[in-house]
């Protein structure tokens, strides 16, 4: 077998807990960067991707997740054992719920079905200012908006200016800038902070 | 246009969920989480006035809605090619931060791809790679 194997009949086949998996693990990884650098990508540019879907989970049975997208689309994703999910850090299919947020990446099968090579839910990534810092929170103005960033000792890393991350984040100052990947709460103004990165 | 070399991050737009919501369809009205494009920090003269990444040493030309860039990831060579939809990252907040993969390094804050282009070369809950940016 060639590595050259096609890509829709090996996600179409792995679902979650099916006897394809075994194709996945013999292609090696489809974790996202070792995926990405090995496919080029043939949308054009400004266009919508096809393999690209974003929305909030409506329902899961099984291992298809259905998204009820932001324009209004609805969204099939199957989910298989080979897929890459990040929900706060690198987690498993059982720690998706009803109403999260998503972005998916895959492969567009031919019944619509999105393959899912990565998904992320309720990731954020935004940029702020600090208005005030509390016992493990942050309290952050995004666009003129409060949020309310949740610190969590020994996961949530702290990046200033460009050098390497720790977990200290008693240098970031009130009225600094910062950009923050985390999990948003659903349907509240809360945050996990994931990573925070310090402007000067 | 020579390559650019600076930081890539990437920012929702358009309809959304949760904090993005609020973000609107971008400087050009077009701005999609879901299509290829980009924000831009020389997207009109309003826009660098804001984004001023002539202050940090990378000046970066003038270049309006709909202009082509192609995005390299220095981490594992994947390349998007996407549109301006909007303006910034905004460079100057964020002036001499450095990202690294290796020995391969950006400086400065140079595009924002959408969550669909950016994760077409990056995972997601990376934040933020090292890139090229080029015109062809």
């Amino acid at each position: 077998m060639t590595t050259t194997m096609d890509r829709r009949r090996l996600l179409s086949t792995a679902v979650l807990g099916g006897a394809g998996i075994a194709g996945a693990t013999a292609l090696g990884s489809l974790a996202p960067e070792a995926a990405l650098a090995a496919e080029p990508v043939k949308v054009s540019p400004g266009a919508p991707d096809p393999n690209f879907a974003e929305g909030r989970v409506t329902s899961i049975t099984g291992s298809v997740v259905l998204l009820a997208g932001s324009d209004g689309a609805l969204h099939r994703i199957q989910v298989t054992n080979g897929t890459s999910i990040w929900k706060f850090q690198p987690t498993t299919f059982d720690r998706l719920e009803k109403g999260d947020g998503m972005y998916v990446r895959g492969v567009r099968l031919p019944d619509g079905t999105l393959a899912a090579d990565s998904l992320w839910a309720n990731i954020v990534n935004l940029t702020a200012h600090i208005v005030s810092v509390g016992r493990n929170v942050l309290h952050l103005d995004h666009h003129g908006r409060r949020l309310i960033g949740h610190v969590v000792p020994g996961t949530t890393a702290a990046v200033y200016n460009g050098t390497p991350a720790i977990s200290d984040v008693s240098l970031l100052r009130v009225g600094g800038h910062v950009q923050v990947i985390g999990v948003w709460h659903p349907d509240t103004n809360e945050i996990s902070i994931a990573t925070v990165y310090a402007a000067n | 246009m020579a390559a650019v070399t600076g930081e890539v991050s990437w920012f929702c737009c358009g309809s959304a969920w949760g904090p993005c919501a609020s973000t609107g369809r971008g400087a050009c009205g077009t701005c999609t989480s879901g299509n290829f494009q980009h924000a831009w920090p020389n997207a009109s003269a309003a826009c660098l006035a804001i984004t001023r990444p002539d202050v940090c040493g990378t000046p970066l030309s003038r270049r309006t809605c709909g202009f082509v860039h192609y995005t390299t990831n220095l981490c594992n060579g994947a390349r998007v090619g996407t549109s301006i939809a909007d303006c910034g990252p905004q460079t100057d907040l964020f002036c001499g931060e450095r990202a690294c993969c290796g020995s391969a390094c950006g400086t400065n804050r140079i595009i924002d791809l959408t969550p669909a282009a950016y994760s077409a070369i990056a995972s997601l809950s990376t934040g933020l790679r090292p890139c090229s940016v080029d015109t062809v």
